[in-house]
């Protein structure tokens, strides 16, 4: 693409998701969701495929729908308490209008049917940016309006969780079994948000490097089926031996960082004196490890036969930065024994 | 007056129905016309005459003029009306909800936003929609340069999506 068109995108992304975050009014802060779904819809469809022009349209028109119900929320709250603020607290029936049409903006389920297909239609990073960037402006309007209707945040919560691990354990397409991910992810930050945002916060926070190390590793392999992976063994050793701690993190393993997040939200959980929902939660998390583990069984924990060509490849130095996902990883795998510092710091 | 506004967002909730049931675009746009013609009548109800003039001319002139020539290039020999039974039972179950949704709505606090009458128009010192727009070029000056931005992103977004003229879906006739 055009360098200069590409920085304006870019640069345009950064201002849609700023501005809601700055915002302390609604139309603001619709505004800025709209100014990310606009800049990001070209980027979706650079390489103008029919399979990534199919995912654009797709996500454009369930952004567009959840912007207009978005719209209208604050509207209809505007009319019946007079004020368009997002630090007021919202009438009871365009708040709950509000947090059906951000799960939407988010991919939460029972309205997360848009994502893995739109995921599986864009290359590697373009659904980075989806997967994480994307998620940033609608997760702290959604922190903002709390506390809500608590049985539809709940319903919200463990129906994601569910959806997240059952829906990702057929499937051989990386980039669907990364959405289903993000879906089981956001499940958990949404089932603590009503209760303790700091700890949706670190959810998120322990989320996005776990989701970037995967996605750059999937990308130095140029891999996106489970299939592919398994030539990874000889390309990139080293990558293939970190593979299984990302992956187990992504699945909540200790003495993993994405344990942290799990751990703090159920003990919160039960705090709040809900532990059926948090046996519930934590039983579904199983469902999604097994489709991490059978990721890191065919990259690493099996090394796969291949024709000579493929199993003794040139390893030549890459001109690519391997900078950030070096950094991405180790916070993914080895951010633990920090736990109580990410905690104190989260709580200002 | 009320009754008035009653006939109008009826109008516009038959409008809205005849869009959503799925005709051929050639109906689908007659449906819009219908839909932002009476939204602007209701608007003026409320006296934002300025907007409503600025709706037709923009919404209504130019864009759906465009849209329609853009039909017009997917023109097929039998397009589906609202007769059709595959856009008639859409148009029954939209009817249904409607319904529906009425009914779930009737009596209680809710029954007040049925139809609301314009309120305070006379004793307002800054007219709603002019008075807005005023608004938005001195005191609103960010909002202003951001929506500004916001124009000229769309333009670049549309002319990137549509660049090249035979790849990918969207090619040029």
């Amino acid at each position: 693409m055009n360098p200069f068109i590409l920085s304006i995108l870019l640069l345009s992304l950064g201002l849609g998701t700023t501005l809601t975050f700055a915002s302390s009014h609604w139309l603001l802060a619709w505004m800025g969701l709209e100014i990310s779904t606009l800049a990001i819809i070209p980027l979706m469809s650079q390489h103008h495929h029919p399979r990534a022009v199919e995912a654009t349209t797709k996500y454009f028109i369930t952004q567009a729908a959840a912007a207009a119900l978005i719209l209208f929320a604050s509207t209809t709250n505007a009319w019946i308490t007079g004020q368009w603020d997002i630090n007021f607290d919202l009438h009871f029936f365009p708040a709950s209008m509000l947090t059906m049409a951000l799960a939407l903006k988010m991919g939460l389920a029972p309205v997360h049917f848009w994502l893995p297909e739109v995921l599986q239609g864009l290359d590697l990073t373009t659904g980075l940016i989806l997967s994480t960037w994307q998620k940033l402006a609608p997760f702290i309007l959604m922190c903002q309006i709390m506390p809500v209707n608590s049985s539809l945040i709940t319903f919200l919560g463990v129906t994601s969780t569910l959806v997240g691990g059952w829906g990702g354990l057929n499937q051989t397409q990386l980039r669907k079994i990364l959405a289903y991910s993000s879906i089981a992810h956001l499940g958990w930050m949404i089932l603590v948000m009503q209760f303790n945002q700091q700890l949706a916060l670190l959810a998120l926070i322990i989320y996005i490097p776990m989701t970037f190390s995967t996605f750059m590793i999937f990308k130095t392999n140029s891999s996106t089926t489970v299939n592919t992976l398994a030539a990874s063994w000889a390309k990139t050793p080293a990558l293939t031996a970190i593979t299984p701690m990302i992956l187990l993190s992504l699945g909540g393993l200790p003495p993993l960082s994405g344990f942290m997040p799990k751990w703090m939200i159920l003990q919160e959980l039960t705090k709040q004196d809900i532990p059926l929902t948090a046996s519930i939660a934590a039983l579904s998390a199983l469902l999604s490890l097994y489709f991490y583990l059978r990721v890191s069984y065919a990259m690493t924990l099996t090394i796969s036969p291949n024709n000579l060509n493929a199993t003794t490849p040139w390893r030549l130095q890459t001109t690519a930065s391997t900078l950030p996902l070096a950094i991405s990883a180790t916070i993914s795998a080895m951010l633990l024994p920090l736990a109580p510092a990410t905690l104190a710091l989260l709580s200002l | 007056m009320a009754y008035i506004m009653l006939t109008l967002l009826i109008g516009m909730v038959l409008g809205v129905i005849s869009v959503a049931s799925n005709p051929s675009p050639y109906f689908a746009a007659l449906g819009l016309v219908l839909v932002a013609g009476v939204g602007c009548v209701v608007l003026m109800g409320h006296g934002g005459s300025f907007l409503s003039l600025v709706l037709f001319l923009i919404y209504l002139g130019g864009m759906l003029v465009v849209f329609a020539y853009c039909a017009a290039l997917a023109a097929e020999p039998y397009p589906e009306a609202w007769g059709e039974w595959s856009v008639l039972g859409s148009v029954l179950g939209y009817l249904l909800l409607v319904v529906g949704a009425g009914s779930w709505f009737w009596g209680g606090w809710y029954e007040g936003m049925w139809v609301p009458v314009d309120e305070l128009i006379e004793f307002s010192v800054v007219v709603a929609d002019s008075g807005g727009v005023a608004l938005m070029y001195s005191l609103g000056g960010g909002l202003l340069v951001v929506s500004a931005w916001v124009l000229l992103l769309t333009l670049l977004v549309v002319l990137e999506l549509t660049r090249g003229l035979a790849r990918g879906a969207l090619r040029a006739v």
